[in-house]
């Protein structure tokens, strides 16, 4: 956390979120299959932060924002915006906070209505959230379009006639056109050209300069967190494994799986990359999560230890924590 | 017998045709993929990726879309001229595609394993059990835990990347000779990703697929692909061999696609773009389609189109900076001023 943040109060606090997903029965006398898509995960975030979660593919990182947004109702835990909880409130209260907590959503081509052109959606979301009278929104259209890389023209095109990078930065202009104070954003740039993804981080970046906008930001692109991040939180089927700074992150990886996952990415220049660590064992299923260690069916490292008893998430060194058994002895 | 050309595509040309105009969103494309080749394609958002990929398949929904021009040879026979009856045998058997978005070709009320199996019976005229067996199979080959439950699970419940993932168990189930991935690991992370694409590795070894991959992660490209086409405006601007692209990037946009790769050793403040936006595809200019944007730009780029030029023995470019004509050009632009 960069030392000015640690003053701050955290402006959205998320407190032993769970979230199940129950499973249609196939056969009447069998039991209940639940997916423990996120298993009770803390963390917070300050105003002007960028956040990133990382992790395996199916760990609960878009649930985790989903379940903050109560667009997946959460099954347990607490989320508190400004120290107001959202589950707690009213579907009218929410669809208020909902103008102020933005999502740019994984899939979207899922989440661009197919029979709104671009003009009655950036408008619609601007009226909704009464951020501009309606004389003052042409000029915030063309502003929101030239920002993400779109000509002026296409505010008149419907969504179908897009490519994927292109849909996914109107999910972006539709984000920002509501000045939100949090934007939550899924994969936001997966889809972008790096020339184009640089302009969207250096605008978001800007941005966040300028307002004090805060992000949660979900990538798969190391490259990218690195670039973006203050903190980054790594998930490992629905908990929380590591938290940290991101430079103590980057360069002194506690968790064994956080080093694996760092090992991976692929570079350009070929000469560069180090050793790849291999993850063997089988990848375990959120349908049945091992006990123990939830890592321990693949970490090189495990023990009888690691086998029965879960390890908890201890602040290791100064603002980076771990949930490993032997994130001590293995870091020296 | 591996350097057998496997699929050719030649001055292939679609618009899209509307009362707005005409989009000329694949302006002639031209290459050749051999077996056990893999061909990446990169290029600004928009630029016509994944229509060429749609136009190979003729999936290209018209109107408004149109196939202008072009021949598409698989193994020498002409796709587009095939009736409807011939293409649907060879789409999703002998050429098959990793769509970019999910989605929008997933059916979302019919569970993943039902949709995998259906392509069995459909190409393989597998039984409905063995269709099931072999796509519970697949979903576990690419990496999803649990696979025999998953498979009853419709798309929305899937994660975004087990939804891509179902994807790609689909596009390999029936061992394709040309496999079409457009952006087929974006929602993965990267140890299943190297993961995935060494199943690809795999299978190419073992029956000599040939690969066009589509991304925009330059690190992929770099690890998976043998020849890469840069792509601008609806245009091949540069064709390289994987290896030299990096080092040394002939096309100004190229240069400055490299040029904006955030490093991962360093710490940036900003990242490098490339200035200015792409022109409208209804309304290409006259010269070089990146003339507007290039650092280099002089008249000549301005006023006349280049074509794409054979460069050395192995690389192809679309940049008058390579030719004779430029430094004539320069020459002239001195003598003005
Ligand atoms: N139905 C349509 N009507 C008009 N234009 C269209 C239509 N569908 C696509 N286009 C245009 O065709 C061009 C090429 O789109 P394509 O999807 O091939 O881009 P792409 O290179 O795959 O981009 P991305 O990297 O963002 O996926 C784009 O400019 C897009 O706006
Ligand atoms: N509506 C739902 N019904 C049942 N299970 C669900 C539902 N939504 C998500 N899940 C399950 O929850 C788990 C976590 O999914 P989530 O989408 O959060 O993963 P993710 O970390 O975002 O992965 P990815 O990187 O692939 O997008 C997965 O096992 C998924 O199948
Ligand atoms: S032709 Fe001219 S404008 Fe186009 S890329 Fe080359 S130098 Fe730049
Ligand atoms: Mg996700
Ligand atoms: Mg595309």
């Amino acid at each position: 956390m960069s030392k000015d943040l640690i003053e701050k109060k955290p402006l959205l606090q998320v407190i032993d979120l769970k979230q199940y997903f129950v499973l249609k029965k196939e056969a009447m006398f069998q039991t209940k299959q639940v997916v423990k898509a996120v298993d009770g995960i803390n963390f917070d975030l300050y105003p002007g932060e960028t956040l990133s979660i990382v992790g395996e593919s199916g760990c609960g990182k878009s649930t985790t924002g989903r379940s903050i947004l109560r667009l997946d109702e959460p099954t347990e835990g607490d989320v508190l915006f400004k120290g107001q909880s959202l589950p707690k409130m009213s579907k009218r209260e929410l669809r208020n906070v909902r103008g102020n907590i933005q999502v740019i959503f994984q899939d979207p081509y899922a989440s661009l209505n197919p029979r709104r052109t671009i003009r009655q959606m950036l408008d619609e979301a601007m009226a909704i959230q009464k951020v501009l009278p309606p004389n003052k929104r042409e000029a915030r259209m063309l502003e929101l379009m030239q920002h993400v890389g779109l000509r002026p023209e296409y505010l008149e095109r419907y969504p179908h006639e897009f490519s994927g990078g292109q849909r996914q930065r109107i999910g972006i202009a539709r984000a920002l056109a509501v000045n939100p104070e949090i934007i939550i954003c899924d994969e936001a740039v997966s889809a972008l050209d790096v020339s184009i993804r640089a302009q969207i981080l250096n605008l978001l970046k800007k941005l966040q300069k300028e307002f004090d906008l805060t992000f949660l930001f979900i990538s798969h692109d190391l490259s990218v967190v690195r670039h973006i991040s203050d903190r980054v939180m790594v998930m490992y089927l629905g908990k929380v494994v590591e938290i940290s700074d991101k430079s103590s992150l980057f360069d002194k990886p506690l968790h064994p799986y956080t080093k694996a996952l760092l090992s991976a990415i692929p570079v350009t220049d070929q000469t560069k990359r180090g050793e790849r660590i291999i993850l063997k064992g089988d990848v375990p299923s959120p349908l049945s999560p091992p006990v123990g260690c939830r890592f321990h069916t693949r970490c090189p490292f495990a023990t009888d230890l690691c086998r029965q008893k879960e390890p908890v998430l201890v602040e290791l060194e100064k603002n980076h924590s771990v949930a490993c058994h032997f994130a001590k002895e293995l870091s020296s | 017998m591996m350097n057998e050309i496997v699929l050719e595509v030649k001055n292939l040309k679609t618009h899209f045709i509307s009362n707005k105009g005409t989009a000329k969103a694949v302006d002639g494309i031209d290459f050749v993929l051999r077996k056990g080749e893999t061909l990446g394609i990169v290029g600004e958002s928009g630029c016509g990726k994944s229509m060429t990929s749609l136009s190979i398949l003729r999936l290209i929904p018209s109107p408004p879309g149109k196939f202008v021009d072009g021949e598409v040879l698989l193994n020498g026979k002409d796709l587009v001229k095939m009736s409807n009856e011939e293409l649907r045998k060879i789409r999703g058997n002998q050429i098959s595609m990793i769509f970019q978005e999910p989605m929008t070709s997933l059916n979302p009320v019919i569970p993943v394993g039902e949709q995998i199996a259906e392509a069995l019976r459909l190409h393989q005229g597998l039984s409905r059990k063995q269709a099931w067996d072999k796509s519970v199979e697949m979903i576990r080959l690419v990496g999803i835990p649990s696979p025999e439950k998953r498979a009853k699970q419709e798309p929305f419940q899937l994660s975004g990347g087990m939804r891509q993932r179902i994807m790609i168990a689909m596009a390999l189930a029936c061992t394709p000779e040309v496999l079409i991935a457009d952006e087929p690991t974006t929602a993965l992370d990267v140890t299943i990703q190297a993961q995935i694409l060494e199943i690809m590795k795999d299978l190419q070894r073992k029956i000599g697929m040939g690969i066009i991959f589509i991304t925009h992660d330059l690190g992929v490209v770099a690890e998976m692909c043998d020849q890469v086409g840069v792509m601008y405006a609806g245009q091949i601007v540069e064709h390289r061999d994987a290896k030299d692209i990096f080092n040394n990037p002939l096309h100004p946009y190229t240069q400055g696609l490299i040029g904006s790769l955030p490093k991962l050793y360093e710490d940036q403040e900003e990242l490098q773009i490339i200035e200015g936006t792409v022109p409208s595809p209804y309304d290409y200019p006259e010269g070089c389609r990146f003339a507007e944007r290039c650092p280099f730009s002089t008249d000549i780029c301005v006023q006349k189109e280049p074509s794409l030029i054979q460069y050395g023995d192995n690389a192809k470019v679309r940049c008058w900076k390579y030719t004779n004509e430029w430094q004539d050009s320069l020459a002239k632009e001195v003598l003005k001023s």
